[in-house]
């Protein structure tokens, strides 16, 4: 074996760059899926780590199934339930701080989210263990006063004296540190804890509580107990913790589906690549592979020896890619933190690289080298020891196989299938072997497509072009790997830009229209249930009480469950709603469905959750609130944009209320009349908002401009991934038109020997990969631009509703870049067919 | 027993219009030890011949048997391992592999067929000192000139110490100072190590180092010689053979 792979180096090491490149293709595409894959879960981990309520090791633990929250009245339940020594209740929310109050933070951040706990000075104690780090625990009779965790304090540098403002229903209050508190071992979230009726008051929640931790008595079986204090609550219960920022994971979740859609493209690519090479490799090499069966290779051994050159370039591409990946994930980290830490509040730590992760790039990596080496590998196998004493004359294999095109044909019907399933996964699936399938058809349309593309260019290169023109008839298989190297790579690139053009235009269209106010209350977090403190009835009164305000609507949010979904249950007034914001709907008459929720439980659904749950109108669906199961209507399949990526239905807020005792408006949105003077409404609503500080006054064009830069940049971003994706397929058409002038030196020495000048040589070679490079183009731009569509609509199968926009500047581009590529793949081989020694042209063979 | 046998061999490529016939009802018996040179014009089925009795390719009806083992009843691997030890090939473009030194081109055979690369590799040296070589292992063939990379080709198709030779106009690409060499190495290869050697070359001069020579004409075999005695006289009766097809 070390024989072949010494065999093996050294074949690779005679072509550098080629070896060089085609390595740097797998590379690639390892370096997007390991990044990509190693920076969601530092998104995830930063919930974890920051939210995530410390798991405590009472012996009973219950919550509300809908992670609402209930009546305090439930905690008599558990204490009167037989075996339960001690219990206590608490009321435990994520809280933003308003940037303007936040502590600095070491790295020069601002401190944003925080996890809140009301509990019971006299009872908590009981249940849990408080360790006193320093100043002391809350007393009964304590008021605006504040116990850390020690992990908080140490972050924020904070000490018992310090004070701390946090939002309130009411505006803003106060707090003094009096204490700092040893969290549990291994816990590092950043808690703190205040008295219950303060933190009650503080979050609009009178009376009600959302977590009961209780202790059993010694001796007594702690299943059984918690059997009977849950059968005794009655439904609308649950064992276990609240999962903090769950809301947040789905839509982390959904990135990580486009990151990885995006990675599963690029590694498709580099698979393609070591695929087209191992092609040129295999025809190139035909004659030492047929003198290596001559001397007594085994098939086995010829296939073998491919194989071993496509797993070193495998392991070597996979193991830069790696390396490449991680600071891959460490810059898109810094870039991406801080808006990701602007939008939301939290802050993004380190990539983190979990073995699953190590697992699939690898695996990926080197598999798809493996998978993409086989064919070739198994047709080296094929070349005969006869072909070592043939002069090479390589048509015969190249010629376009039907059956190879029917099996490609039928690889871009199920490509379809998968592309229109509404599986985001099985739609990536579908993308890539929609791909294969083309390149498999290609062969077949090239004849008729050189012809006319040939008689295009004839009209420029004249008598090159006719040459040309005929080298590519006669080669067709040959000619149509080369382009569609092409191919893929624009296919790719136009699909990935009608996507994305697709995907901002719609996301402008929801802000446009769900966020299409004249002003904006906005709370800090942009997703609503991340932390958000609401405020009281007498924000909005004061808003509405502003001369120049026309209307005033606002958005209140609770958490419901509706079959095994937990859903963001959003409370609007049906009224005021539509006519100062507004929801886009993709079923259902906005008019007739805002009216249904003013008369009654009825509901619309956004457009993910009604995906996820297949959803009509006039369907009747089951919502789990604390007072119960209530059944609601659909009236209406519509969203928002803020909401856009979460499961949410949109409910009245006297519903809310009655069902999920939420009363807290979460974001307020105002509309100015006609004859206001903006300046004058704005200061006065200046002055409101500074006495609630977890809201921002934004005018609604600044908040649509700031939203659109945003994802303007992300956009950016993408788009220069998407550049860097055309790389690799500059060199695979690169290396087939090399291998092209390799076999033809005889036939260029010919030319050249009967009068053909350098000059003319070079044009010819031009002429061709220019030719080769329209084919590719047209397939390219034909197949993205279909595929794209489908993606489209995938996406929109899984509820982001969206319209397909036609990338024109992407079209345009694709063009450029198709014809650009084409010159400058084919600037080196001619000048290498040029230069040939016309001697040793001849006498090759 | 004969080393190589064929019996009503043909061969025909192609079929309806484009059938060509190259081999027709070849019979043919190759002695040990004996060095065979097959001539003929060109076209008439020379190398198709070579490629049937090295088992490069299947005949279409006939069959041929080295050593009293027939072919056709070998599957692929048997006869690539056929070929690894019982056969050694020198074609007229060398065919060395580009990318491998001339010892490592030498240890190929031993290589493939299991041997340990260091016995290999000193068995590539002996053989390369016996065909004159040992100041080139180290060197790459486009660092050799033709002569010498068919020497390098020589020495491969012996590393295995096969009992047959099979060369398709080993000199066919060399100067005639040159072929001379190659044809006064082959002549040692049967006399000196005793293997048996079947050769297809156009040049009457070549032939004359052989000790009998075939003549094919259009797929058939129509004349025999056997030559004794000096070198001379052989190639100008071979001239006068040649002339007569
Ligand atoms: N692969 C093939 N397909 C079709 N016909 C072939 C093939 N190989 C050889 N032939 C034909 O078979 C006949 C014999 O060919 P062969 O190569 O054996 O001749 P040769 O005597 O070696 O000629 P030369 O002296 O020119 O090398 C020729 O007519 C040739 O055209
Ligand atoms: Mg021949």
């Amino acid at each position: 074996m070390s024989y072949y792979i010494r065999l093996a180096l050294r074949y690779l090491w005679g072509r550098k760059l080629r070896t060089i490149l085609t390595t740097l293709a797998i590379a690639f595409g390892t370096m997007l899926i390991f990044g990509m894959n190693g920076l969601v879960p530092a998104v995830e981990a930063a919930y974890r780590q920051q939210l995530m309520q410390a798991a405590s090791q009472v012996d009973l633990t219950i919550t509300g199934e809908t992670r609402s929250s209930f009546p305090e009245t439930a905690l008599e339940v558990v204490r009167g339930t037989p075996g339960v020594a001690h219990a206590s209740g608490s009321l435990v929310r994520p809280v933003v701080v308003p940037p303007a109050d936040a502590p600095l933070l070491p790295d020069g951040s601002r401190l944003g989210t925080i996890v809140l706990s009301g509990i019971d000075p006299e009872t908590a104690p009981q249940v849990r263990r408080f360790e006193v780090v320093s100043g002391r625990l809350l007393q009964p009779g304590d008021r605006n006063v504040l116990v850390v965790s020690e992990s908080l304090a140490r972050k924020a540098s904070l000490e018992p004296g310090d004070r701390l403002r946090l939002p309130s229903a009411t505006g803003v209050a106060t707090f003094e540190i009096v204490g700092v508190i040893a969290g549990e071992p291994g816990a590092v979230s950043d808690e703190v804890y205040t008295p219950l009726p303060v933190a009650q008051a503080l979050l609009n929640q009178p009376g009600r509580i959302n977590t009961i931790e209780a202790l059993v008595v010694p001796g007594s079986d702690a299943r059984a107990v918690r059997e009977a204090a849950l059968a005794r609550l009655g439904s609308g219960f649950k064992l276990g913790e609240n999962q903090v920022g769950s809301e947040l994971q789905a839509a982390v979740e959904m990135g990580e589906v486009a990151f990885n859609l995006f990675g599963v493209l690029t590694l498709a690519m580099g698979g393609f690549i070591i695929f087209n090479t191992f092609r040129t490799v295999v025809v190139e090499r035909r004659r030492d592979i047929g003198m290596l069966r001559a001397v007594g290779a085994s098939r086995r051994a010829v296939i073998g020896l491919i194989l071993t050159e496509s797993l070193l370039q495998g392991v070597v591409g996979t193991a830069a890619g790696l390396c490449g990946g991680y600071f891959l994930a460490l810059g898109m980290g810094a870039i991406v933190g801080p808006i990701w830490s602007q939008a939301l509040r939290l802050s993004l730590g380190g990539p983190v690289f979990k073995p699953a992760t190590y697992v699939l790039a690898i695996g990926l990596g080197i598999g798809v080298t493996l998978v993409a080496g086989l064919w070739p590998a198994v047709s080296a196998g094929r070349v005969t020891p006869l072909e070592a004493l043939r002069p090479a004359e390589g048509e015969a294999s190249w010629k376009p196989a039907r059956r190879r095109a029917a099996f490609g044909l039928a690889l871009v019907v199920v490509a379809v299938l998968g592309l229109a399933s509404g599986n985001l996964n099985l739609a990536s699936l579908g993308a890539v072997l929609f791909l294969a399938g083309l390149v498999l058809v290609g062969p077949v349309l090239v004849r008729p497509i050189a012809g006319v593309f040939g008689r295009l260019l004839e009209l420029v290169l004249a008598q090159e072009g006719r040459i040309a023109e005929g080298n590519l008839a006669r080669q067709p298989g040959r000619a149509a790997i080369t382009a569609s190297a092409m191919t893929i790579g624009l296919a790719i690139l136009v699909a990935l830009g009608g996507m994305t053009t697709s995907l901002e235009s719609g996301l402008f269209r929801y802000i446009d229209q769900s966020l299409g106010a004249d002003y904006l209350l906005m709370p800090h977090s942009m997703v609503l249930g991340g932390g958000n403190v609401g405020a009281g009835p007498e924000l909005a009164e004061a808003v509405r009480s502003v001369p120049g305000i026309a209307e005033v609507t606002t958005v209140r949010l609770a958490m419901g469950r509706i079959g095994d979904t937990d859903v963001q249950t959003i409370g609007i007034d049906p009224e005021s709603y539509p006519r100062v914001a507004g929801l886009e709907f993709s079923a259902g008459e906005p008019e007739e469905a805002f009216a249904a929720l003013a008369e009654g439980r009825a509901l619309i659904a956004n457009g993910i959750f009604s995906a996820q749950s297949r959803l009509q109108v006039g369907e009747e669906l089951t919502l789990q609130t604390p007072e119960g199961p209530k059944t609601y209507r659909v009236a209406g399949i519509g969203m928002d944009f803020l909401n856009a990526k979460l499961a949410t239905v949109y409910v009245s807020q006297e519903n809310l209320a009655r069902d999920l005792h939420e009363t807290s408006d979460i974001l307020l949105m105002a509309d100015r009349a006609a004859d206001a003077d903006p300046a004058e409404v704005r200061a006065q609503l200046e002055r409101i908002v500074a006495q609630y500080p977890a809201f921002s006054l934004l005018s609604g064009d600044e908040m649509r401009e700031e939203y659109k830069q945003m994802y303007g940049m992300a956009m950016r971003l993408l788009h220069l991934l998407m550049v860097t994706l055309a790389i690799p397929s500059l060199i695979a058409l690169m290396n087939t038109l090399g291998i092209n002038v390799l076999e033809r030196t005889r036939e260029i020495g010919v030319l050249r020997a009967v009068g053909s000048t350098r000059r003319q040589v070079q044009r010819m070679i031009v002429g061709e990969s220019l030719l080769l490079s329209a084919l590719g183009t047209a397939f390219g731009l034909l197949g993205g631009l279909w595929l794209g569509y489908v993606l489209v609509g995938a996406l929109n199968a899984t509820g982001f509703k969206m319209s397909y926009f036609f990338p024109y500047s992407g079209i345009v581009l694709a063009v450029a870049v198709g014809l650009v590529f084409g010159v400058i793949a084919a600037l080196l081989p001619a000048r290498r067919a040029a230069r040939l020694d016309l001697l040793a042209a001849l006498r090759y063979e | 027993m004969a080393i190589v046998e064929t019996k009503e061999l043909t061969k025909v490529y192609g079929r309806g219009d484009a059938a060509v016939t190259a081999l027709r009802k070849v019979d043919l018996r190759v002695e040990p030890g004996e060095f065979v040179a097959v001539m003929g014009p060109s076209g008439c089925g020379k190398s198709t011949l070579l490629h049937l009795v090295g088992g490069l390719d299947r005949p279409t009806s006939g069959r041929v048997a080295l050593n009293g083992q027939d072919l056709s009843e070998l599957s692929d691997d048997a006869l690539t391992r056929l070929r690894r030890r019982e056969i050694g090939f020198v074609f007229q473009f060398y065919n060395l592999i580009p990318v491998l030194k001339a010892a490592e081109n030498v240890a190929l055979p031993l290589v493939l067929d299991g041997v340990s690369p260091r016995k290999a590799q000193s068995q590539a040296q002996l053989w390369l000192e016996r065909v004159g070589l040992s100041d080139r292992t180290d060197h790459r063939p486009d660092e050799l000139s033709g002569g010498q990379q068919q020497r390098v080709a020589i020495a491969r198709a012996l590393a295995s110490e096969p009992a047959l030779i099979l060369a398709d106009e080993p000199t066919g690409n060399l100067d005639s100072r040159a072929g001379d060499e190659i044809a006064t190495l082959l002549r040692r290869v049967v006399d000196e190590w005793k293997r048996t050697v079947l050769m297809v070359t156009h040049d009457p001069r070549i032939a004359a180092y052989a000790d009998r020579i075939i003549f094919l004409k259009d797929g058939t075999v129509v004349d025999e010689a056997r030559l004794v005695g000096g070198n001379d006289g052989a190639e100008k009766l071979v001239r006068q053979r040649m002339e007569d097809l």
